[in-house]
């Protein structure tokens, strides 16, 4: 009998490669040896990572991105898991509308949440601050951190706390040794996302940096509009291999599908 | 203790728990947006108008530009399902560590940032792009196409930006279907175009909806993508909103732009929804 041919995965897979692809190109052009793009890339050398080095500008810029990034996971992390826990405990009135306001960020386009910021911000004197830019970055990653631990809450078994309440636990001790652990998968990856949202973000800072001290990716984006060289290339491919990183992480810990909410186990 | 008091206990619990995301939410967001809002409708003198917003409406240069934004964004809309529904059809079909990998190499690529993945599409797009230098060579064109700065530039990096959540919406709606409507109308004897024009395609409806309505919002509101892959050719409502309020440093105009983005964006979706549901409702109830 004829071996039917696999179209459908062939089609699915130059796609997801067509996906894949502009990060894929961009190795092997870091390695050039040539002053510009251009494929072929000619020769091989580390001297366009040897070249980011000579450009403080952007060491700079990523620890600056680096502090932001973790500031903003710890703090947006602790807000949002506490918010969560309010929401979810607690029956008071207008607790449907506050768990709708905590998620509404995410409804609003990142432009428009980065110029409200920067008008806002400018009024009361801490536009261009680090503290401002942080705060924004706090409010973009609350959102993600609520919904994961809203839905780590949604399979929480209470009788766990109670029956350590029943055997004398004080109020902390639960919360440490129980509810903590068993919300650890969401608590992470609400920090891992959070910490990602913030590295990754342009939209929002744009508004919030100011030229002496901004972030990396926006640090990539302003030279890119100016400059177009290996460089670009370079830099690209260490924070690529960053990303990567904490992505595989992300997966390990809590699994990328139902991070966005997709369950691949059920076939109904 | 009465049930009143347990209700005010369960309330200032509640509230000293919220407290520090309901600080971060009003001052960098709530109140940011109301002080906004106030600035759009100020005069050049600082009074109460709507001047603002009628200029947007009455400078066919405004218009133009809303014009195209939503024409790309439709564009980008068109591309992600096209493109994306095979994805999602494939990973129905498959199972186990199979979707378990596609869905890791849709969804990896999207948490890196879209500054780097529009810098690769440069590299793959440009003049002297991978593109342009293979066919070249190969001589099938002897000047390079232009597949950068332009509309089309636009269209490819918003799809890619995009796409993923196109193909998580129309996956959820495909792996609700029962696949025993397949084995049943396998049994009648329907080929597999019918199979899918008359099982897949309506049953994931719901899906093509909501992947429609997300991209088409994301893509009205980038600012990224459509600086670096448009250049200066291609101006959209983003772009533009960016330079009024940080280069002509025009912020009542450009909080009404910022305004216009938004309202634009929502009453487009809202009148998307209600065609394709009252479609639904027509089908449903005469046949």
């Amino acid at each position: 009998m004829m071996k039917r041919v696999p179209w459908l995965g062939i089609i699915a897979f130059a796609i997801l490669l067509a996906v894949i692809s502009p990060l894929i190109v961009i190795i092997p052009t870091s390695l050039t040896s040539a002053n510009f793009l251009a494929f072929p890339p000619e020769g091989i050398s580390l001297r366009w990572y040897e070249k980011i080095l000579d450009r403080p500008e952007f060491i700079d810029a990523f620890y600056y991105s680096l502090r932001l990034a973790l500031l903003t996971a710890v703090a947006a992390t602790v807000a949002g898991t506490i918010a969560a826990l309010a929401i979810h405990k607690f029956r008071f009135p207008g607790r449907q509308l506050i768990n709708a306001l905590l998620l509404s960020p995410l409804t609003v386009p990142a432009i428009i949440i980065g110029i409200a910021a920067l008008v806002f911000f400018t009024r009361i004197g801490i536009a261009g601050t680090f503290r401002g830019l942080l705060l924004a970055h706090i409010l973009i990653s609350i959102p993600y951190v609520v919904r994961l631990v809203l839905t780590g809450l949604s399979s929480y078994d209470y009788t766990l706390e109670r029956a350590a309440y029943m055997l004398g636990a004080s109020s902390w001790q639960v919360f440490r040794d129980i509810t903590l652990p068993l919300l650890r998968p969401a608590v992470i990856s609400g920090f891992i996302f959070s910490f990602l949202t913030s590295f990754d973000n342009v939209t929002v800072s744009l508004f919030l940096v100011t030229p002496t001290s901004t972030t990396l990716p926006l640090a990539i984006f302003n030279y890119m509009q100016e400059i177009l060289d290996p460089l670009v290339a370079s830099i690209s491919s260490v924070v690529i291999l960053l990303s990567v990183v904490f992505i595989f992480l992300l997966e390990k810990v809590y699994g990328l599908d139902r991070l966005f909410g997709v369950n691949t186990q059920s076939h109904s | 203790m009465t049930a009143s008091r347990k209700v005010w206990r369960a309330l200032r619990n509640a509230l000293l728990l919220l407290a520090p995301a309901l600080v971060v939410l009003l001052v960098a967001f709530i109140i940011p947006m109301l002080y906004m809002f106030l600035l759009s409708l100020q005069d050049p003198n600082g009074q109460l108008s709507l001047g603002n917003y009628l200029r947007l409406f009455r400078d066919p240069y405004y218009l133009g530009i809303l014009w195209r934004t939503v024409k790309l964004s439709l564009y980008t809309v068109l591309a992600c399902l096209v493109f994306g529904y095979p994805v999602a059809m494939f990973m129905a079909r498959s199972s186990g560590r199979v979707r378990g990998i596609v869905t890791f190499l849709i969804i990896a690529p999207h948490l890196i940032s879209v500054v780097i993945r529009n810098f690769g599409w440069v590299v793959i797009l440009g003049e002297k792009g991978w593109i342009n230098s293979l066919l070249m060579n190969l001589g099938v064109i002897d000047r390079p196409l232009k597949l950068l700065y332009n509309e089309l530039g636009v269209v490819i990096g918003l799809t890619d930006a995009y796409i993923v959540y196109m193909v998580l919406a129309l996956a959820t709606s495909l792996y609700a279907i029962d696949t025993s409507l397949y084995k049943a109308a396998g049994i009648l004897g329907a080929s597999s175009v019918r199979k899918f024009f008359s099982i897949t395609l309506p049953l994931s409806l719901p899906g093509i909806l909501a992947g429609s309505t997300l991209v088409f919002s994301l893509s009205m509101s980038a600012y990224v993508t459509p600086a670096l892959m448009g250049g200066t050719a291609v101006k959209m409502l983003p772009v533009i909103t960016y330079e009024n309020i940080m280069i002509t440093l025009n912020w009542p105009l450009g909080a009404a732009l910022a305004f216009l983005l938004l309202g634009s964006t929502y009453a487009l979706v809202t009148l998307f929804t209600k065609l394709v549901e009252t479609r639904r409702y027509k089908e449903v109830f005469s046949g």
